[in-house]
């Protein structure tokens, strides 16, 4: 390598260097006589607890804080890390790799134990002085090992050879040594005297010599998310009724899309079938009226990914009121304007987001902004929403700083909306953050009784999501959830269009509050069925029709889609083995015929408290004998359905990725706004991530 | 063509000038202010030639000469030679320079230097710009390992052995920094 003609650092040797100036060396000279006459006559003193003279002492002290990455001379300091860690680290990802402890959680859980073993080595340490005589020969050499004096101590090769920064194998080969030798362990015991060091150290060394942590498919992204199982196939024998409340979120559409355009699949928690399929406009027939809010549009077509099944497809639209009525607005901006938020993606595109909304309000919406960040503030007293100069202004004097530790945050965004309530409107509080809940209350719970307490009140929440890395899915949903307001994730401009301007409307005005789902399947017609999606939406069945259980809500406009698989009685695709006794023949109280199912939805309108009823049965000429008879939207919501279950790796339906794009393709209709392309370019993003098995074609 | 330094490495020779240093140490280490002397006399201007390779400029060099001079004044009775003095000399001087650097944060402007060549960076002595070059602008830019591995090697002409036994790590590690450094550079220089 040396020998090499074009060697470029060759030119380095040939370089001359000006001698030292004289004046400078005699000066050099007696300072460092004087260091050694202080040192040594500290020395013959014995008096070693101020080694060297005050000068001398303050200029170790100064190197402390980059002890850490001073290895030339430190490296023994981490060796007995070194071996800790390499312990360690397997432990921790084994713990990680086969509990159910959430990604996000892990990484203290490991370092919590790396910090914890250095401590009790420390305590072993103190029982074996006597086996590093080498490093610490007398007593007062001691401090040196511990203390920064430790850089002029001298280094056995050995020791040398264990530095942190060698390549894994030289690691390892170090580490079976010290296994081998129990001096070794001994000499690594004292070491690890300083544990803060040790770890702080350990931190910065150890990830490298692990390349089998970093190689993994699903890297955790910071980002949490509620953990979920996949809706598993029922037996209409044993289960015929399936309950659930609606979703309209779109958030981790947004969140997939993002992480796939970004090269990276997203986590399987991080996939929520009906929030993929949601987030699509479909064109279903309306109600013509607001008497009733929505209408159900069915079809059963068959399954493109299983030919002896078929899906029902159950899609909602939301009634859409006449330009002329303008539902009067009071919103309250709650931001987020922690030192975090401090990026392109974050506080900027929230002001340009929230600008967007301005810009769609009118005479008779109000609208103010709380900050919260080290300290709550209220930025802007309500105002009316024409004054769009003054609120722009407010919005961009907003600038990230500070932690988040807000006390009375979302306290004084309910007192600003409840003091600007408008009787009749929306009143909404939305909460816009990159993941710091931190707003005042401290408990996850009591802030979820907080909401469902205002959100009784009158005053409804709204979370936007922005940012990635921090972001708290879990709790965002939760809050919007209780909040009977919208959870979205705001990932791009674009989407702030979406979300805030293409969806204004139904983003800020429900039409109809607590909306459940309720399907009887009929045992004569079908076997088994599996709802796709909506996991974290399912409801009990006694709970459709108590009135005091909460669920999801509807805008203006939204479109909700649920879709099941079923398999028909004598497909031959059952899964579940038939009951070997048989189960009680049903007894139904009127004639079913050959109905399939029987859908049952209760809401209730915004300002009631009981719930109305709309029921429709499932006939067959509901059923469509080829996926190319039903409408595009059906068809682009089944290819979204496929690409979410094969995205998560789910254990049903298998489909190659050229066929969902196809099925998608087929169902893309006009797409006037474009989210349809975009999905099937992300189909093609996920293909290459995800590739195929290579049984699939 | 490092084939003949191969055997000259700082740890292993046996000559006449290492044995005196060694008997200077003993001295030295005896409480001889004398000796103690006559080894930075010595060794003086392998810590400021180092300094300045390092740093490339004088003033810096000459800070951290001084300050490697008053390490050494309080540290060399814990010098237990089981590496050669110079060895362990080199340690210092490149522990001194890198807690300057840091502590001043010399780097950030060292690698701005180097984004763009400004007027101002015109060497007024004709030694400065035999140092302040292209190639020991960039190699002055690389990770503190890789640097002191290339400077050691090449800029010092020491073994890698040599420079292992300076930066305490295996010979291997030092000729893997020195390719890390290769290709940190390749189409920089």
């Amino acid at each position: 390598m040396s020998d090499d003609m074009n060697d470029p650092f060759k030119a380095l040797g040939q370089t001359n260097v000006p001698d030292a100036r004289a004046e400078a060396k005699a000066r050099a000279r007696t300072a460092g006589m004087a260091a050694f006459a202080a040192a040594n006559s500290e020395q013959s003193k014995k008096i070693q607890s101020s080694a060297q003279g005050s000068q001398w002492r303050r200029r170790l002290m100064s190197i402390v804080p980059s002890l850490k990455g001073n290895w030339i001379m430190d490296m023994r300091l981490p060796i007995g890390t070194a071996a800790i860690a390499l312990l360690v680290l397997p432990l921790g990802y084994q713990l990680y790799s086969s509990t159910s402890m959430t990604p996000a959680a892990t990484p203290t859980a490991v370092e919590q134990a790396a910090t914890r073993e250095p401590k009790a080595a420390t305590e072993t340490a103190t029982t074996v002085p006597a086996a590093a005589p080498q490093i610490a020969p007398t007593d007062e050499r001691k401090e040196a090992v511990v203390a920064p004096p430790a850089v002029t101590l001298p280094i056995t090769p050995q020791q040398q050879a264990a530095a942190p920064a060698a390549p894994a194998p030289m690691a390892d080969q170090e580490m079976a040594d010290m296994a081998q030798s129990p001096q070794g362990l001994g000499n690594s015991a004292v070491l690890m005297r300083a544990p803060g060091l040790v770890a702080e150290s350990e931190a910065l060394y150890m990830p490298a010599p692990m390349p089998s942590m970093v190689a993994r498919p699903n890297e955790p992204s910071g980002d949490q998310f509620t953990r979920f199982d996949e809706q598993r196939l029922k037996a209409v024998a044993d289960e015929p009724v399936s309950t659930f409340s609606i979703d309209v979120d779109t958030a981790s559409y947004s969140y997939v899309r993002r992480q796939l355009e970004d090269g990276s699949l997203p986590e399987p928690d991080a996939v929520r079938i009906e929030e993929l399929i949601n987030y699509f406009p479909y064109d279903y027939a309306g109600p013509t009226s607001g008497d009733v809010p929505f209408q159900p549009s069915i079809a059963v077509y068959p399954t493109p990914w299983n030919p002896k099944t078929q899906l029902l497809h159950i899609g909602i639209k939301g009634y859409v009121p006449a330009a002329g009525e303008d539902k009067p607005n009071n919103l309250v901006f709650l931001i987020d304007t922690s030192g975090s938020m401090d990026e392109p993606d974050k506080l900027p595109l929230l002001k340009r987001a929230f600008g967007l909304l301005v810009d769609q309000l009118s005479g008779n919406d109000t609208v103010s902004i709380v900050v919260y960040a080290g300290s709550a503030g209220v930025v802007l007293e309500p105002m009316v929403a024409t004054e769009k100069a003054r609120i722009l202004a407010a919005l961009d004097q907003l600038s990230a700083g500070g932690s988040t530790a807000g006390a009375e945050g979302i306290a004084l965004a309910y007192k600003l909306a409840e003091q600007a309530k408008i009787v009749g409107g929306t009143n909404r509080v939305i909460l816009a953050t990159d993941g710091d809940f931190n707003v005042g209350i401290d408990e996850p719970e009591a802030l979820e009784d907080f909401i469902k307490a205002k959100r009784d009140g009158g005053v409804t929440l709204s979370v936007l999501g922005f940012g990635r890395g921090n972001l708290d899915d879990a709790t965002m949903q939760a809050l919007a959830q209780n909040g009977n307001g919208n959870a979205s994730y705001i990932s791009n401009f674009r989407e702030a269009q979406k979300v805030l301007v293409e969806e204004g409307g139904s983003t800020l005005e429900m039409i109809a509050k607590d909306v459940k789902v309720q399907v009887e399947f009929n045992p004569a017609m079908v076997s088994e069925y599996r709802l796709i999606g909506y996991e974290t939406r399912a409801l009990n069945r006694e709970d459709f029709n108590n009135d005091k259980v909460d669920a999801g809500d509807i805008g203006a406009g939204h479109t909700v889609t649920a879709i099941y698989e079923i398999t028909p009685v004598g497909s031959g695709a059952e899964l579940v083995e038939p009951l070997r006794y048989g189960a009680a023949a049903p007894v139904a109280a009127t004639d079913v015929g050959d109905e399939i199912a029987f859908l049952k939805m209760r809401y209730k309108l915004p300002d009631e408290d009981v719930s109305q009823l709309i029921e429709l049965a499932v006939t067959p000429e509901l059923v469509h004998g080829d996926i190319a008879d039903i409408s595009d939207d059906m068809r682009f919501a089944a290819a979204v359905a496929a690409f979410g279950q094969k995205l998560k790796g789910s254990d049903y339906g298998d489909i190659s990725w050229a066929d969902i794009r196809a099925l998608a393709q087929s169902g893309r209709g006009a797409d006037e706004s474009g989210y349809r392309a975009e999905f099937i370019q992300l189909i093609g993003d996920a293909a290459i991530l995800k590739p195929d098995s290579p049984i699939q074609k | 063509m490092y084939a003949p330094v191969m055997g000259l490495t700082a740890a292993a020779p046996i000559d006449h000038a290492a044995a005196l240093t060694r008997a200077l140490v003993a001295r030295a280490q005896n409480g001889d202010a004398e000796a103690f002397g006559e080894l930075i006399e010595d060794h003086y201007d392998l810590i400021h030639r180092t300094a300045w390779k390092w740093c490339g400029n004088r003033s810096d060099a000459e800070d951290i000469a001084q300050d490697v001079c008053v390490k050494l004044g309080g540290a060399i009775s814990g010098f237990d030679g089981r590496s050669a003095f110079s060895s362990w000399v080199y340690r210092i001087t490149l522990n001194a320079v890198r807690d300057m650097q840091r502590a001043r944060g010399r780097r950030a402007k060292y690698a701005e230097a180097y984004a763009h060549v400004s007027p101002e960076d015109v060497p007024a002595e004709q030694e400065e710009a035999a140092t302040s070059s292209q190639l020991w602008a960039a190699v002055r830019t690389l990770p503190e390992k890789q640097r002191d591995s290339v400077l050691l090697v090449y800029a010092e002409e020491l073994s890698h052995a040599a420079a292992a036994d300076i930066m305490g790590c295996k010979e291997a590690t030092v000729s893997w920094h020195i390719f890390e450094a290769r290709k940190t550079l390749r189409g920089l220089l």
